[in-house]
């Protein structure tokens, strides 16, 4: 299981956003670039329409494969009240032709994407992972070096966690919580409940962007947009 | 990682493989110095495409496995042999391939068995029930060699010790012998370096030998 939400931003308020979330993990960016490749099942194949990710890391010298299963969401009344998707989710990693197996099986390729950005992996009550990335589409099959953004200048956002049944609970609430930092710039949400961007953000931006980081680590913009937004207080 | 060969019992004509006959195996093993050093395991699974009508089930392969191997506890290998095609993953793709109910599993069989060590030999022998039953379906072996991970190179040194394995088993008289099947390794991708994508190859290899030789004795249903 994971817990996730979603949201957008400016490309021109990245910058601020990265200098933010610098401040709050404490721990450096890695670069993002992944190959995304959603393949669904053929028409007589299956009970039920399937559907099925291989995700091939571009950023590693020798590109990994990963297969990604991502299954319905966490539904009744108590899961609508919740600020975060809970979804099923399986992982494997794979050797690089996976594509030719799930071919082979019958499944067809649906569409292609390129993510291209940055992310942050921390601990904050639990293992949170942010991922900023423009998402590209290839004008070629599987050209990756040709590919053009499906936003221009907007970039998607997610928060992502790892989640059991007997935790995620606690897991929702450190995501919740964790968003509420990142409110001044993006309003995060479930996937598909999409909330734009928000106003605040060039102020916001300008703010984490100005001076007042002497040592360029930007805790003191941190702490003052934190200050400045009521989530903190002397 | 050292190479090796994995051997199927091939009963001769008008014969089927029973547990005295693994018995003696192993008893072989212990006759040339083996030293049982404890149990192995593989696990080889028949996937079947599964479709809303059965007309449409020939369009998909029907040589689809998976494979799970004492070796590599955390690995899991589909291999469509068909297509010379093996793929590693980790454990946990069975359960993606549960999630998308477009494959299942049709019958999984269980490969286990002793554990003998000869100097920089290890072998292998096992019997092939299907889960959750005793019954036997067959006997393998798996007969590798420490000191070398070159398929090439090792093939004069395997071939000395499967010739003393054959001499020293043809004395026990029994109704059938060992088969060495060797895959062409390149057409699946795989190099000269030994890995466990080439004991999956040799499974899937095997597999298909020792159904073709059960159906040459029973006919088939319907």
């Amino acid at each position: 299981m994971e817990c996730v939400v979603q949201g957008i931003i400016e490309t021109q308020h990245v910058e601020a956003l990265e200098i933010l979330l610098q401040g709050l993990c404490g721990v450096h960016r890695e670069r993002l670039r992944i190959h995304e490749l959603c393949l669904k099942s053929g028409p007589n194949l299956g009970l039920v329409a399937s559907e099925v990710r291989l995700l091939c890391d571009l950023e590693q010298t020798e590109p990994t494969w990963t297969v990604r299963h991502i299954g319905g969401a966490m539904r009744g009344a108590g899961a609508e009240q919740l600020s975060v998707l809970v979804r099923t989710l399986a992982e494997s990693k794979v050797s690089k032709n996976a594509l030719r197996l799930f071919y082979s099986l019958g499944y067809k390729l649906d569409h292609e994407l390129l993510r291209v950005g940055f992310a942050f992996h921390f601990q904050r009550g639990a293992q949170i992972t942010v991922t900023v990335s423009s998402v590209n589409k290839m004008l070629k099959l599987h050209a990756t070096d040709e590919a053009v953004p499906v936003t221009p200048g907007i970039q998607l956002v997610e928060v992502t966690a790892p989640a059991s049944s007997e935790n995620y609970t606690e897991v929702v609430a450190a995501v919740s919580s964790f968003c509420e930092y990142l409110a001044p710039l993006l309003h995060l949400s479930k996937p598909g409940v999409s909330t734009g961007v928000v106003p605040t953000a060039a102020a916001a931006a300008a703010s984490l962007m100005s001076d007042g980081d002497e040592d360029g680590d930007g805790k003191e913009v941190v702490w003052h947009i934190l200050l400045s937004c009521g989530l903190l207080q002397y | 990682m050292p190479i090796k060969w994995i051997l199927h019992w091939q009963p001769n004509a008008g014969t089927t493989v029973n547990s005295q006959i693994l018995a003696e195996v192993s008893q072989c093993a212990e006759g040339i110095n083996g030293i049982k050093e404890g149990r192995w395991k593989a696990t080889i699974s028949f996937y079947r495409a599964m479709t809303r009508e059965q007309a449409n089930a020939n369009e998909f392969p029907r040589d689809f496995l998976g494979i799970s191997l004492a070796e590599q506890p955390g690995k899991y290998y589909l291999v469509l042999k068909g297509q010379r095609l093996v793929v590693e993953a980790e454990s946990s793709i069975q359960m993606i391939m549960e999630k998308l109910q477009s494959y299942k599993t049709r019958v999984a069989l269980n490969f286990e068995g002793n554990q003998y060590q000869l100097g920089d030999f290890q072998l292998r022998v096992g019997k092939v029930a299907p889960m959750q039953s005793e019954s036997l379906r067959g006997i393998v072996m798996e007969m590798e060699y420490l000191p070398i991970s070159s398929w090439e190179k090792s093939h004069q040194i395997m071939g000395e010790f499967f010739d003393l394995w054959q001499e020293a088993l043809s004395k026990r008289s029994l109704p059938g012998h060992f088969v060495h099947i060797e895959p062409n390794f390149s057409e699946f991708g795989l190099s000269d370096q030994y890995t466990s994508q080439h004991t999956a190859v040799q499974y899937a290899s095997i597999m298909a030998q020792m159904i073709a030789t059960a159906q040459s004795v029973q006919p088939v249903r319907n």
